[in-house]
């Protein structure tokens, strides 16, 4: 059963049809709703991320599956500039725009894996899972 | 794209806001704006705010509402929050947002009888 569901990021109305997809296929994949709060609030952040910094970009979300664990991942892609110094936005507090410096921070507490790629001028890459108790 | 408007009911003077759709950010921005210049135009005293449809608060629409209870703060009224799922409250906490300066009730009814205790007792103190 694998799915997979994409949301392109141009506005502030595409954050809330990000997370909405996010958490119906949580809720498709049997998380509770306090999990399927935590995965909609994470891509709530990783959305606005994208909106703020690169302007445009992908949300992906899809199923997976680990042995006999089931997850949900979350695929954030933008070409945007970059995060030149990725310790830095992941300390609470550090923010360079409006986003209240919480996003990146916030979202990888609400997740159980959290991995961030990015390159000056190139884009930035976060992909994070959660997995079903 | 107008910006859905979020109505706001007085009684008395208190008025209240319940927020029934997600909240894109424009729409909360202007939320603020509508708000702050209603307890201007009503001398509103306490503002009730019932999030008891959202299903996601997530620190972009947290921190408006801190900044809202903050702004109103210091137009004389005051701001209590009603309503928080058990879901959304645990991922504000988890996010880090942790609201310690708004007020909240577990419910409309509950906010409703804190605010009023509040506005009657600065009414026996003889302010405005």
């Amino acid at each position: 059963m694998a799915q997979s569901k994409t949301a392109v990021i141009r506005s502030d109305l595409d954050i809330v049809i990000a997370r909405t997809m996010a958490r119906d296929m949580a809720k498709a994949l049997g998380f509770g709703p306090i999990d399927q709060a935590r995965i909609a609030t994470a891509v709530s952040e990783l959305a606005r991320n994208i909106f703020l910094y690169a302007g445009t970009g992908n949300v992906t979300v899809r199923d997976i599956e680990k042995g006999s664990r089931k997850g949900i991942e979350i695929i954030c892609e933008d070409q945007g500039p970059g995060i030149p110094n990725i310790d830095l936005v992941m300390q609470d507090g550090y923010s360079t725009s409006r986003g209240m410096g919480m996003g990146l921070p916030g979202a990888k507490r609400l997740m159980d894996e959290f991995d961030i790629k990015s390159k000056e001028g190139v884009g930035t890459t976060i992909v994070c899972r959660k997995w079903r108790t | 794209m107008d910006n859905l408007r979020i109505p706001i009911l007085k009684i008395g003077d208190i008025l209240i806001a319940s927020i029934q759709v997600a909240l894109h950010d424009a729409s909360a921005v202007q939320f603020k704006d509508d708000l702050l210049q209603k307890i201007h135009d009503t001398r509103a005293r306490g503002v009730i705010i019932d999030l008891t449809a959202l299903d996601v608060v997530d620190s972009f629409i947290g921190r408006l509402i801190a900044d809202i209870a903050a702004m109103a703060g210091l137009m004389g009224a005051r701001v209590v929050l009603t309503g928080l799922q058990p879901a959304v409250a645990i991922t504000l906490v988890e996010l880090g947002l942790e609201l310690p300066r708004v007020l909240t009730a577990l419910n409309l009814e509950k906010g409703l009888a804190m605010m009023q205790r509040m506005t009657s007792e600065e009414s026996d103190d003889g302010a405005e």
